[in-house]
């Protein structure tokens, strides 16, 4: 892990996002406590009427305590009084002298803020499990249901947006039965955009939006709606030009491996903006232009011989070695479950444009051509994203209990043959670190195929 | 009769009906699919309600995963390998794309696609709020649009209103068949005989129910009443034989093959009204309350639906009652909800089984086991 530590250290962007993913707890109870604010509990990348209704959106797991590297800790202290730019050249310029003890200790928080947001999601599947979800169903509901019965209680409320996925929908549910305190504010997407159906979502936007507002006893008015837009927009952009302008290109900023690390952290915060939208847009735009500044200046790797293999899905859980695994076999993993799934689509912000209805278009547009409401049109999403990237190759993370996503391999196997001819595997998943060995067999036959 | 010779008299009965030049639109058998809609365009609907086994569970792993619905492995089972019993399923013209659950719409489309049926699109919202329901009229009109398509003409609102009145008249008859006096499993050969009929049954429907009430079948005082909620038990399923070989008797069959179904019945003053006969199908959806697709209120309701069922039961036979949720392996809505269910019935002094199961052979011991001892602690 030290090369990718060794890199991360450049980006003091990436870690101030690490920091704020990890330091959750603290600033989610000023927030309630001190500020009574309204917290919220958000799944998947639906948080933008919680910002713009002023409540703080969580992804749960975030209110947890994590052990965090005593050194982050207090990187984190100093980076209030100094600022994290600061900071970081501090750290660089002791790594560059060449002390060990120092070395050490920044590999050692790199590789902490991994393993303890694997260790935890780990955690809440079990506590998922041991609270009555049936070990049947996949590794993100099961680690959802365990956020929800440890700390879901602490939100004031769960913004439920229904989706393809029936177990999704039923956990969403299930939310009230765990616990009986928060609110629950319902957006239901209609599953086809026909007729008059923008109308309809518009109209549940709407009643959502009045929910927020008896959670708050504040109006939401169009130009927060529109404010917040614009502060997300800002984000998807960076996002975007992350995955198609650099990690699409033969040269990278980093060593692959550590940009594929970069890309989890991001998919994994992206869901709650780490809470903060507008410390998250400032973290992210200049994560873009500390990559841009490294390419323009040629620190970083060559990247044009190695394959690159696009490994999805994994917002409903993956084997975060892969990416390890695959950059030692030559490769590159590239990840870009949110773009696949239309949800860095930009939300007009005109004036005279009607945000709530804006808002259902952006939901019907990733329900219809992203998510899809049938796996022929989900594995169009896959095509599209694949060819978009130059992908050389697919890795599917087949989650066991997966009745959405992981059941339409059969059809984007022919697909991807058919039409792309690039190699693809699927790789069978169950818990993070359970069956490394055999995912690395498979990897490696896989990767074979480049050679 | 048995599950055999029903199968095979409606093979032939499906060929005949093919003779006659009609069509036939198969689904999945979830209670929200408008049969109405197809009945008064000249279509055959034809609910997939079979059992599976562990033949059809393993043809289906071509296409899916193995953690899929055992039901909805089953189903691509019956196409992918037709046994000779299934072969009317060659006769199926149209297949429903629908979304009562994830595995539905995979299953469906997967038919679609490699058994080359033409396909129909009918999703249901989630919700029942007023946008949903104005939803759900969109998706009927999109589908009278198709079926329009097909045949060739307009589908004038007093054939829908024929088949309304029909399809009400057939379930009002059917829903009689909750309060006999008979043993579950001839109950439930009767629901299976007539859900695979439809209206044609009619008459054959109210022969039985008045030989059932003239000369009621001898039920053994020695049977343990039971609930049967969750997963239906489809054609060509051990399940209420196990529960009966058991000690158990099914009173009520709380699934989409049973009180799911000929529940929804249409009110005399509804169907009189104006109304358009779309919006009495909007209506029937609307008051569907119990039926597990929709979201967020299915837990609260069908708890109280069976706390209901139970205090009428005990009050008036003066007898206990069991719930056993059935369980279909992978099913997404019936086990997530499976905890909950069972925690807040027991909290009510209502006694739950949880019976998850596939149609392997292998487990049908085991399953035994857990059936009697349920049954024992009933006592």
């Amino acid at each position: 892990m030290s090369l990718i530590a060794d890199e991360i250290i450049q980006f003091s962007s990436v870690l101030r996002i690490a920091y704020n993913l990890l330091a959750g707890r603290n600033y989610l109870k000023r927030k309630k406590f001190r500020e009574k604010e309204k917290l919220v509990a958000v799944t998947l990348p639906f948080s933008d009427l919680a910002f713009a209704a002023d409540t703080i959106p969580v992804f749960p797991i975030r209110m947890h305590q994590f052990e965090i590297n005593q050194y982050l800790t207090y990187l984190g202290s100093a980076s209030s009084i100094f600022g994290w730019n600061t900071v970081s050249n501090f750290l660089g310029f002791v790594r560059n002298l060449g002390i060990e003890e120092v070395s050490k200790i920044v590999d050692e928080i790199i590789e902490d803020v991994i393993d303890v947001i694997n260790k935890k999601y780990n955690e809440m599947y079990d506590i998922g499990i041991e609270n009555g979800i049936s070990s049947d169903f996949c590794y993100g509901l099961k680690s959802l249901v365990g956020m929800h019965v440890s700390k879901g209680s602490n939100v004031d409320a769960c913004l439920n947006v229904t989706i393809r996925c029936s177990a999704y929908n039923k956990y969403l549910e299930s939310l009230k039965a765990i616990n009986q305190g928060p609110k629950q504010i319902w957006i239901d997407i209609p599953p086809r955009n026909i007729g008059n159906a923008i109308e309809l979502l518009t109209d549940n936007v709407s009643n959502a939006i009045k929910d927020f507002e008896d959670l708050t006893g504040k109006t939401v008015t169009d130009n927060q709606l529109r404010d917040h837009f614009k502060i997300g927009n800002q984000v998807k952009r960076s996002y975007k030009n992350i995955i198609y302008d650099i990690s699409s290109s033969d040269f990278y900023p980093c060593n692959p491996a550590t940009f594929s690390e970069i890309m989890a952290l991001l998919s994994i915060t992206y869901q709650d903006y780490n809470s903060n939208a507008t410390r998250y847009r400032d973290n992210i735009v200049s994560l873009e232009k500390e990559m841009r500044e490294r390419i323009r200046k040629g620190i970083g790797m060559d990247v044009s011989d190695r394959p690159r293999i696009f490994v999805t899905p994994m917002f409903g859980g993956w084997e975060p070695k892969s990416h390890e695994i695959i950059y030692e076999l030559g490769g590159r993993a590239l990840y870009a479950d949110w773009e696949l799934l239309k949800l860095l689509e930009e939300i007009p912000t005109s004036p005279d444009s009607n945000p709530a209805e804006e808002y259902a278009r952006f939901l019907m547009n990733a329900t219809e051509t992203g998510i899809g409401c049938d796996n022929d049109k989900l594995t169009d999403s896959y095509l599209r994203i694949a060819k978009d990237l130059n992908a050389d190759g697919m890795v599917f993370f087949q989650l066991f209990g997966c009745h959405s996503v992981s059941n339409c391999y059969t059809m984007l196997r022919e697909k991807v043959r058919s039409e792309l001819e690039i190699p693809t595997t699927a790789i069978t998943f169950n818990k993070i670190g359970e069956s490394i060995d055999q995912m690395k067999t498979r990897l490696g036959a896989f990767m074979e195929m480049f050679k | 009769m048995d599950d055999l010779s029903l199968l095979s008299d409606f093979s032939l009965f499906l060929k005949e009906k093919k003779s006659e030049g009609v069509k036939i639109i198969a689904y999945l058998a979830h209670d929200n699919i408008p049969e109405e809609l197809l009945d008064a365009a000249g279509f055959f609907p034809l609910r997939l309600m079979f059992g599976g086994n562990d033949d059809l569970m393993d043809a289906s792993h071509d296409f899916l995963p193995p953690s899929t619905c055992a039901f909805a492995q089953s189903c691509i089972g019956l196409f992918s390998t037709k046994p000779n019993i299934f072969r009317f399923l060659e006769l199926v013209d149209y297949f429903i794309v629908s979304n009562h659950c994830v595995s539905d719409v995979c299953v469906s489309e997967i038919i679609s696609k490699y058994f080359n049926i033409s396909r129909l699109n009918f999703y249901v919202p989630y919700t029942k709020n007023e946008s949903s329901l104005k939803y759900f009229k969109l998706e009927l009109l999109d589908l009278k649009n198709k079926l329009e398509d097909i045949i060739g003409t307009e589908l004038s609102d007093e054939k829908l209103l024929e088949s309304i009145n029909k399809y009400n008249q057939f379930k009002k008859i059917l829903l009689e068949v909750n309060e006999l006096e008979m043993i579950g499993s001839e109950k439930l050969k009767i629901i299976h005989k007539a859900m695979l009929y439809g209206p044609e049954f009619l008459p054959d429907l109210e022969n039985i129910i008045q030989n059932a009430k003239d000369n009621p079948p001898p039920i053994s005082d020695t049977f343990k009443d039971v609930i049967i909620t969750g997963c239906s038990i489809f054609i060509n399923d051990n399940m209420v034989d196990l529960i009966e070989e058991g000690g158990g008797n099914i009173v009520f069959f709380d699934t989409w093959i049973g009180n799911h179904y000929y529940s929804q019945i249409i009110d005399d003053n509804s169907l009189t009204s104006e109304k358009e006969p779309l919006d009495l199908l909007v209506l029937k959806f609307k008051n569907n309350v119990y039926g597990d697709h929709s979201v967020p209120n299915f837990l609260e309701l069908k708890v109280s639906q069976i706390e209901n069922y139970y205090q009428d039961y005990t009050k008036t036979k003066g007898k206990k009652l069991g719930v056993i949720n059935h369980i279909i392996k992978f099913c997404d809505h019936i086990s997530l909800m499976s905890s909950f269910l069972k925690d807040r019935l027991q909290k009510k002094g209502i006694q739950v089984l949880n019976l998850e199961r596939d149609y392997s052979r292998a487990n049908r011991g085991q399953l035994s086991t857990r059936i009697e001892a349920y049954l024992e602690m009933m006592k």
